[in-house]
């Protein structure tokens, strides 16, 4: 009897500590942030380097698949389970903010002295706005430009350094450079059916004067007329129409394409594939001195309305806006900020694309931000697709589309 | 209460138990999801209203709006031609092969197995490995069909309209035709020998016993065969979402696909919805057609 009643007593004495040593941590706020990040991307480092600080708040993060970002927030927000931090892409931002579902940040910025809206580029600092406030920082971003051969240049007789400028004469050294004998293609660029779609045709709309408002303009007509051009007389692959950006800058790597239009995240793959000599330039506008128009990519940060710790959550979201400057030389990331100087990587040709891919973040512009933004979206592949398999006139298409994006926008 | 405890372990209690245990996990597992997709196509569904049942309520609104949208009619037209070509070409290779193999020449049954590795492999799988051989500037297909001269120039398989539809037909033939070949040959198994025997002595020769006593055996097989063929066709995502991803211009479109991409790509769940109601209904005609058949077998 007498050990029993020791046993129990010890017991509840080791109980004792361990409930004394598991309050003593749950002192510290504890945060979730959901990302697409792999273990060679940012986010998790970010967190892990944000635990070690030590600082009484604790984030624990996990990864979601690209596919399923909104539809994991989404249920995890109806549900009351949503985390307090997540990366999501910057069109589908002004979905969660116009809703009410991210928090307003606006008045955490002005106090701020790390996050400041001058910093960014306007761009990506525009997909985070709704109704003139701000629901979130931009992650990273990235743009479109265009990747050209330099050997082929030479090779057909063009100057390598005088790469187009202009839609006539990309269309024009397109046909030069384009041999069917030796499996070369003049361009590669992306009319696929998805958001990829979208992403590369919107800014050769924008740079005619059209926007996704105003979609069927002269000079969006005109842009996709250009388009067919390229794939009418195949100075494009036909499979452009279904292969992704990553295959067919991969043609391009592989010597098949003399040009490409694609994005930074191609830098790293690309200087260790391909094997000869390339260089970027500014995306061609319509004709000499017209404005000049890009895409705009990447994640936002948002802290969802949700959260019990919006002033944590904040302090979480300035650390990592406080590592912006390291985003390029360790992940290859482009941080959204104008004040940040990326130092040189050593690498030449990678080190004048970013000049240039930094030149051209500076016309990018986002998509929307407009919630509805997949079915505006989907209006717009839709025209592209018709116009490109020569099912209607790109006047027709994009026609069609303006209608279907006017019933969306109401 | 000893008599109902004795009507469960052995009686009419013990029939209801062995029913209802079933019912009540089909009711739970197919059936609830299956009401409640019904139920969503009547309503506006939002993402943000996912989590509740009870949103507003707009009748056949979705409905009239959807067969209002252009493309519908074509992609219903390409799912028709996608069941029909998918289904005639794994049914005619599958029994070709299976006929092929009942004359059991040495290794027969070993290389019918084999024949199964194409059934096993996931379909995301199967995609890509046919994405590159349908590719067209450097796929395999284009490289064989111009060496043996049969077509002069490269055929865009996957982002012509004309072509990509039949492009996903053929890998999804490929892929369901020895799963149609493995279920023939149990049938053609069941035949009992002495049936031919009796019609060789009566003077029949290979294409009447064929016609006289194969197909008219093999009828339940083959019933079970096209509908689960149509189960399975109207099912299949991955070829899709690998190959053509419906496009281009929804000419390689089919329903299953559309429902997807209109639910999870551009969040209307409400349309997504209701072209799964209308699947349904055709699923729902390929059951009966299957559980009739398989009935015959049952009895038989």
């Amino acid at each position: 009897m007498g050990i029993r009643k020791y046993a129990l007593i010890g017991a509840l004495a080791l109980a004792g500590v361990s409930m004394f040593g598991l309050s003593a941590k749950a002192e510290d706020v504890k945060l979730t942030v959901w990302s697409l990040d792999r273990d060679i991307q940012p986010a998790p480092h970010l967190v892990a380097d944000f635990n070690k600080l030590n600082n009484g708040i604790q984030i624990e993060y996990r990864q979601i698949q690209f596919d399923d970002v909104v539809s994991e927030a989404m249920r995890a927000y109806s549900t009351g389970q949503a985390p307090d931090i997540i990366a999501i892409d910057n069109p589908e931002h002004a979905l969660f903010s116009s809703r009410g579902a991210f928090l307003d940040l606006t008045d955490m910025i002005s106090k701020s002295t790390v996050i400041k809206p001058e910093n960014y580029f306007p761009g990506p600092l525009k997909s985070v706005e709704w109704d003139g406030k701000y629901y979130g920082v931009p992650k990273a971003t990235n743009t479109i430009a265009l990747y050209y051969n330099k050997d082929m240049f030479k090779a057909k007789g063009l100057d390598p350094n005088k790469p187009p400028q202009t839609w006539d004469e990309l269309v024009e050294d397109a046909r030069k450079l384009t041999d069917p004998a030796a499996n070369v293609y003049g361009l590669a660029f992306s009319a696929k059916a998805n958001e990829e779609g979208t992403f590369q045709f919107l800014p050769w709309a924008q740079m005619g004067g059209g926007s996704y408002e105003n979609i069927n303009s002269e000079g969006a007509v005109k842009a996709l007329e250009v388009w067919k051009t390229i794939m009418d007389e195949k100075l494009a692959s036909p499979d452009t129409l279904t292969r992704g950006q990553w295959d067919s800058t991969g043609t391009f790597n592989s010597g098949n394409a003399a040009m490409a239009i694609s994005g930074p995240w191609e830098l790293d793959r690309m200087s260790q594939e391909a094997k000869f000599d390339w260089g970027v330039t500014l995306l061609p506008v319509p004709k000499e001195g017209a404005e000049r128009s890009s895409a705009m990519g990447d994640f936002n940060w948002a802290i969802f309305a949700s959260t019990k710790h919006p002033a944590e959550a904040f302090k979480a979201l300035e650390y990592f806006a406080s590592q912006d400057d390291k985003m390029f030389k360790n992940y290859g990331q482009l941080p959204a900020r104008s004040d940040i100087s990326i130092p040189e990587t050593g690498h030449a040709l990678k080190d004048a694309a970013l000049k240039v891919f930094l030149e051209q973040l500076k016309y990018a512009k986002p998509r929307g931000p407009h919630p509805d933004w997949p079915k505006i979206s989907k209006a717009i592949q839709d025209a592209i697709q018709a116009a490109l398999t020569g099912q209607s006139s790109a006047k027709d298409a994009l026609d069609q589309a303006a209608e279907k994006i006017k019933a969306v926008l109401g | 209460m000893k008599r109902l405890l004795s009507s469960v372990r052995d009686g009419r209690g013990f029939d209801i138990v062995l029913v209802a245990f079933p019912l009540g996990f089909l009711f739970l597992m197919a059936g609830l999801p299956l009401l409640y997709n019904v139920l969503m196509s009547f309503q506006e569904v939002d993402m943000f209203s996912l989590g509740t049942f009870l949103r507003p309520f707009v009748g056949f609104k979705n409905y009239t709006d959807l067969f209002a949208q252009p493309e519908t009619w074509p992609i219903l037209g390409n799912t028709a031609i996608f069941v029909i070509g998918s289904i005639a070409g794994q049914f005619l290779i599958g029994f070709g092969l299976a006929l092929f193999f009942w004359v059991n020449f040495p290794g027969a049954s070993w290389l019918r197995g084999l024949f199964l590795v194409s059934w096993v492999m996931p379909g995301l799988v199967v995609g890509a490995i046919w994405n590159w051989i349908l590719s067209g500037d450097f796929g395999v297909l284009n490289f064989i069909l111009k060496e043996s001269g049969i077509i002069s120039g490269n055929i865009f398989w996957r982002s012509d309209p004309n072509y990509s539809l039949y492009a996903v037909i053929m890998a999804n033939v490929w892929l369901g035709t020895a799963f149609n070949m493995i279920l023939l040959s149990v049938g053609l198994a069941s035949i009992p020998g002495d049936l031919y025997e009796a019609a060789e002595l009566d003077g029949a020769n290979a294409w009447q016993r064929f016609w006289t006593i194969t197909l008219p055996m093999m009828r339940s097989t083959i019933g079970a065969i096209i509908a689960l063929g149509l189960i399975f066709t109207l099912q299949q995502f991955d070829l899709f979402a690998a190959i053509t991803s419906g496009g281009p211009n929804n000419s390689s479109n089919v329903t299953q696909y559309w429902a997807w991409d209109l639910s999870f790509r551009q969040y209307d769940f409400a349309k997504g919805a209701t072209i799964s109601v209308i699947m349904i209904v055709f699923v729902m005609f390929a059951a009966i057609v299957y559980v009739r058949s398989t009935r015959h077998e049952v009895r038989g």
